[in-house]
């Protein structure tokens, strides 16, 4: 502004001189400071979304490296490349082009492979991404529309990947291609006129090549990139969830803000994604397509999966029973329709639905933005854990005939295992995290009602021995602590409150002086406060002298009187 | 290999063609009927447990007869000393379940006649004979016999039994190209698109091609052992079978020039390596960004 | 900046605030901002972004070892990210250069095979070794800092102004009041939102014209020949094999409903053989044709145990009985494969007696009609 220019202060670096031309002009000050300041919350598990992020950026890098070589057509063409075992062998210019990009462009192969590995990332850290918003309740109030995208980009990314490996026109992803072909007949009423509005006529046409393509570099691209800029938005303005803990509340995020400190991070975990996705791609081989061959619809090979984020389609696909309904005038419902359309629907829609659903049958309707354990929703948890099971029982099927090959398992063994498992295997998930839930609960409660286990076994005067137990705050007259349980993580270890001396840095050596160590750990004096007389050590659930606890405090395991040996 | 035995091959032309396309293996009744005979023993009940389905195929093996050599003389009197010798493994190592004039025995192992030095040669030479123990399949291991004694018994089977006898020449003079497209149209299915193998129905399993050397592949086109379909000359000319052998000899020694190659089978090798080395090296990470310095 | 011309029409530059301008400015003269540190500045910026530094805790002091010994630890990561960059280039460009030839041939050297691992490794090292420099740059070398941000859902003001406004506009437009206008605006919408959609129409085709999913090239007297042309004898076969086989149509061998697999029996699979009703004739001798399109998927079958009589399918395991007419006997396929009726023509060669009497591949919904 043109008051600053003139004002004291004004900048005299060029730096600071440039900034102000551009300001000048784009204001940009403002939204900018608000930016630099906002605080990201300093947790772990708030980068499995960037990852996300990143490897989407690989991709869209790398892909539009392979459209400068990669041409979208079915037209058949003898190949006449590099790779001699395929000479003279006729394929469509899609797989002929995919070969020279492996074998004819310069580092093509590195970029390709990187490509797909970056694929095969960002499908995996969405997953990992959606579990910890899951587990943590991040979806609830204000978040489901963001909760909604998610479940979106999700979808839309095994739309992209599959659209992406089909492409080629290898043997491998044609089985995949010509599969798809029958799920979309499978459907009731319309299967034949969507199978001809996809394939332009009977499988395969000579169009489905240029569509996929057109949908993977254009469509759904831009659809993700739309739809993760809304994500965005709607993270900074609505702020970060985080973890309850001190000064943490629903009003305010607590953290770091964006600069330096997050920028650097960001940054250097963008780096480490790309590290890992080029490590990946130039060091271990992905979809060597060259050794599938071209399509063919007369050939196949053992062992035809798609890739991992499809795979549990695959899976119920195999699970399936045969199960065609016939209905009245000669109609039929393929048993194909059920594991591949209607299945991922239901799982689809309940996800998407999951948050409303949860409002809805828990009557919690209000904003949240502090983050909950998830042994603290018991339920929410051990339904995740039950779907996780059901999805891994579909995913391992989808790689049944592998594992039966390695393993030396029957392969008839292995989809009646699949099929039992996915019946019976949830319902044990659900109960085994329901049990560990509560059980974490309790012992979270129990550590604030007496203390941590500090390992000290004392004698009682009349013999009995006893576990001494450190409280973690002020105790009433029967020795009970008086700390309600806030949902963040209670120490369990007397080193968690500077109750014991911290660990010698060093991985192989140490690489600090212990004496050094014990002289900080006395500066800092944090935790334990020795000189407070009212603070020592009481045993737990023993009120001074006296007999058990009638009340129902919960002697822990640790403090439980034990018969003295001699 | 050279296994070649110009001897047998002469033998051979001089059986009567009329085994050349009898049945390799007999009927052996009925599944029940297999089965009612098999509980009677409670010892082959236990290797009907680990058979399972596959009564058509009870072959023991490694059962080292008491027999005296000199018990059952002769009666050719033309007998070259490859084929003595042969005879003479064969009554040590083969004859409880194949019989004593490769007629086969019903429930153990399959008549002889007809197969050929070709079987013959796969079978031994990839140790799948003698069989140790009845399962689904008969498993390659390491050969029991030498080349020599092969050579001996494939004599012996080719003078009584007749059969397909083993190529000669080089087994990889065939067009590499072509070979990729034969071996995907009649192989891939069973044993990958790089002969890595995979599973077949009920713990059976198409082995893979890594290990097997050209005369092997060869004589396994030619033979069908146990499940696999005989591709015959008629079927697969020579020179195509010289192509395949071609075609899975290069692939299988062939570098893979992306890396790591990480067992060759595609996606699910892939998704596996994408969450236990890529999500876990990224957890690591973001675990040690968001600890404090 | 200000502008220095005063001619008429280019008076602009000065910016001076009209009286609604408000905002910090007017709370914070340049001169009282002039003399601010900017530690002061800003904790001030930020705290009009409701942003409150609790605690910072400064970085390594200057000059101490810990901080020396971070700084080498960052520069060598970096050094080490520059350094893998370069051994990226030198051997991306060198190759063919001054190294040897990249391109990958069969049994070419071992160079070109590890090209690619090479340029893999040099840019994963390049982009770690600078991501965990720029890590450890900010854990060891920058101050800590814990900040809090206020967090509000939403403003009431706001809410109750925004909707003053718009209920405003959308009263002023007497949208209300003026029906013909909302009617006529909701039955133009209709007509372009169909409008844009009737393109689409291109893609619409009628799968039912000329039954193409129930017929193939198949046809009485149609030879069945291999990949490579040849027709087929009923000698050319062992017992317990199987061959591809196609319609001798030009291009049959790609078509993809027409692969048919040509199985011939051994005698103890004939004996045992039972087929469908009225298909007991489909097959030639020990010779029975079923089509390689599996029921349920679409996949080529073919993985044929001779012994067990069974044809797997590699998607999803399906398997069927080819002494019992190809019927499924696992896995998710609910229809037998169907049988193409052969027979052998004058010359000795088979030919398909007619096309398959059903339709091949997976099934569909109005399948049975036709």
């Amino acid at each position: 502004m043109a008051r600053t220019a003139t004002a004291p202060g004004a900048p005299k670096t060029l730096a600071g001189r440039a900034a102000l031309e551009v300001d000048d002009r784009l204001i940009v000050a403002g939204p900018l400071r608000r930016t630099l300041n906002k605080v990201f919350p300093d947790h772990w598990s708030f980068l499995l979304g960037e990852i996300a992020l990143y490897s989407f950026i690989i991709l869209l890098l790398t892909g539009t490296y392979l459209t400068f070589f990669f041409q979208a057509s079915m037209t058949e063409v003898v190949y006449d490349g590099s790779y001699a075992p395929l000479r003279g062998v006729e394929m469509s210019i899609a797989y002929a082009s995919t070969l020279d990009i492996s074998f004819d462009v310069r580092g093509g192969l590195l970029i390709r492979q990187i490509h797909h590995w970056a694929a095969l990332l960002f499908m995996a850290s969405i997953v990992c991404h959606m579990l910890r918003i899951f587990f943590t309740g991040a979806f609830r109030r204000p978040r489901e529309t963001n909760w909604l995208i998610g479940v979106a980009l999700l979808i839309l990314g095994i739309f992209e990947g599959f659209a992406g490996y089909s492409m080629p026109d290898d043997l491998l992803s044609g089985t995949g291609l010509r599969i798809m072909s029958a799920i979309i007949l499978s459907i009731p009423v319309i299967g034949t006129w969507a199978h001809w509005a996809v394939f332009g006529g009977d499988y395969v046409g000579d169009l489905i090549v240029g569509r996929l393509y057109i949908a993977h570099v254009l469509i759904i691209p831009a659809i993700i990139l739309g739809l993760i800029a809304v994500h965005l938005l709607i993270l900074v303005k609505q702020k970060h969830t985080q973890f309850p803990g001190p000064g943490r509340t629903e009003h305010n995020v607590v953290g770091n803000r964006l600069f330096p400190t997050f920028a650097g991070k960001a940054t250097g975990l963008l780096l480490v994604v790309f590290g890992v996705c080029a490590g990946l791609g130039g060091l271990v081989q992905i979809n060597p397509l060259w050794l599938w061959g071209p399509y063919n619809p007369a050939q196949v090979s053992s062992a035809s999966q798609p890739d991992w984020y499809v795979m549990f389609l695959d899976g119920s696909t195999r699970l399936f029973p045969a199960w065609d309904i016939y209905l009245p005038g000669n109609y039929n419902i393929p048993a194909l329709f059920w594991p591949t359309v209607v299945l991922p629907g239901i799982i689809f829609t309940l996800l998407l639905a999951y948050p409303m659903l949860e409002r809805k049958l828990t009557g919690d309707t209000a904003s949240h933005h502090l983050l909950q354990r998830p042994r603290d929703v018991p339920v929410r948890t051990s339904l995740g854990l039950m779907a996780i099971t059901f999805y891994v029982v579909l995913l391992l099927s989808g790689a049944n005939d592998v594992i039966a090959d390695k393993f030396d398992i029957s392969l008839n063994a292995m989809t009646w295992i699949g099929r039992i498992g996915l019946i019976i295997l949830p319902p044990i998930a659900y109960v085994l995290t329901y049990r560990i839930c509560l059980g974490l609960q309790q012992h979270d409660r129990e550590v604030l009602e007496h203390g941590i286990e500090t390992g000290v076994i004392r004698r009682l005067p009349h013999g009995e021995f006893i576990e001494v137990h450190q409280p973690l705050g002020p105790v009433d007259e029967h020795g009970h602590g008086q700390l309600a349980y806030g949902g963040a993580p209670v120490p369990k270890k007397m080193n968690q409150v500077g109750g014991a001396r911290r660990a010698i840095r060093g991985f192989f050596s140490p690489i600090e002086e212990p004496r050094a160590v014990e002289l900080e750990q006395r500066g800092e004096e944090r935790g334990l406060a020795p000189a407070d007389p009212h603070r020592e050590l009481t045993s737990s659930g023993r009120p001074s002298e006296g007999g058990r606890p009638s009340e129902g405090g919960r002697p822990s395991e640790g403090g439980r009187p034990q018969e003295p040996r001699d | 290999m050279s296994t070649t035995n110009p001897q047998s091959e002469t033998q051979a032309d001089e059986v009567a063609p009329r085994s050349r396309w009898s049945r390799r293996r007999p009927a052996e009744g009925t599944p029940a009927a297999a089965a009612r005979a098999r509980r009677r023993s409670k010892q082959r009940r236990r290797l009907a447990n680990v058979a399972g389905l596959m009564a058509a195929l009870v072959l023991t093996g490694a059962v080292y007869s008491t027999l005296a050599p000199g018990a059952q003389a002769a009666d050719e009197g033309s007998e070259s000393s490859a084929e003595a010798a042969g005879r003479e493994l064969y009554e040590r190592s083969c004859i409880s379940c194949h019989g004593e004039n490769l007629e086969g025995v019903p429930n153990r192992g399959p008549s002889l006649i007809g197969v050929g030095e070709a079987a013959v040669y796969f079978q031994v030479h990839t140790g799948r004979m003698p069989l140790i123990r009845q399962e689904a399949q008969a498993p390659d291991k390491p050969a029991i016999f030498s080349d020599e004694e092969i050579d001996q018994l494939m004599a012996y089977v080719q003078a009584n039994g007749g059969g397909p006898t083993l190529p000669s020449g080089d087994l990889r003079d065939g067009d590499l190209a072509a070979g990729g497209e034969l071996f995907r149209l009649n192989c891939a299915q069973c044993h990958n698109f790089v002969g890595e193998g995979g599973a077949l129905s009920s713990g059976k399993y198409a082995p893979s091609l890594e290990d097997a050397n050209d005369l092997e592949i060869y004589t396994a086109m030619l033979s069908g052992p146990e499940n696999m379909p005989v591709f015959g000359d008629n079927q697969l000319t020579p020179e195509e079978k010289r192509s395949i052998i071609n075609y899975v000899q290069t692939i299988t020694d062939m570098p893979d020039p992306g890396g790591a190659g990480i067992g060759r089978i595609g996606p699910v090798s892939e998704g596996l390596v994408i969450w236990v080395v890529g999500v876990a090296a990224l957890l690591f990470g973001i675990f040690w960004m968001g600890s404090k310095a | 900046m200000t502008a220095s011309n005063t001619r008429p029409g280019t008076t602009g530059g000065a910016d001076v605030p009209g009286p609604l301008h408000g905002g910090p400015d007017d709370d914070y003269t340049p001169e009282q901002l002039a003399a601010l540190p900017r530690e002061e500045l800003d904790r001030l910026g930020a705290r009009y972004d409701g942003v409150e530094i609790l605690h910072v805790e400064p970085g390594p002091e200057p000059g101490s070892a810990l901080e020396k010994r971070a700084v080498r630890q960052v520069g060598t990561m970096f050094a080490l990210a520059g350094l893998s960059a370069f051994a990226f280039v030198v051997v991306y460009a060198g190759a063919g250069w001054f190294l040897p030839n990249w391109e990958w041939q069969l049994g070419s050297s071992t160079w070109s095979v590890l090209y690619t691992p090479l340029l893999g490794l040099t840019m994963a090292l390049a982009f770690t070794f600078f991501g965990v420099g720029l890590v450890l740059y900010t854990k060891k070398l920058l101050p800590h800092e814990t900040a809090v941000q206020d967090k509000h859902d939403g403003s009431h003001f706001d809410r109750v102004t925004t909707g003053a406004t718009l209920v405003g506009g959308l009263h002023n437009s007497g949208l209300k009041r003026r029906k013909l206008i909302t009617r006529s605006l909701a039955f133009m919408g209709g007509g372009l939102g169909l409008m844009l959609l009737a393109p689409l129409g291109g893609l619409i085709k009628n799968p039912n014209r000329g039954n193409p999913l129930g017929t193939t090239s198949w046809a009485e007297g149609v030879r069945l020949v291999r990949d490579d042309g040849t027709p087929v004898r009923p000698g050319d076969q062992e017992p317990g094999s199987l061959e591809t086989v196609f319609p001798a149509v030009p291009g049959g061998n790609r078509q993809t409903d027409a692969a048919t697999m040509l199985i011939r029996l051994r005698p103890s699979q004939q004996a045992d053989a039972s087929f469908r009703a009225g298909q007991e004739d489909f097959g030639y001798g020990d010779y029975v044709a079923y089509s390689k399109i599996c029921t349920h998927a679409g996949c080529p079958v073919s993985l044929y145990e001779q012994e067990t009589s069974r044809i797997l399918c590699p998607c999803h395991q399906s398997q069927f009985d080819v002494t019992q007419g190809a019927k499924p006997v696992f896995g998710p396929a609910t229809r037998s494969l169907p049988q193409l009726p052969i027979a052998v023509d004058d010359e000795g060669f088979f030919v398909a007696r007619s096309d398959y009497i059903e339709a091949v591949g997976p099934t569909y919904w109005n399948r049975e009609r036709i």
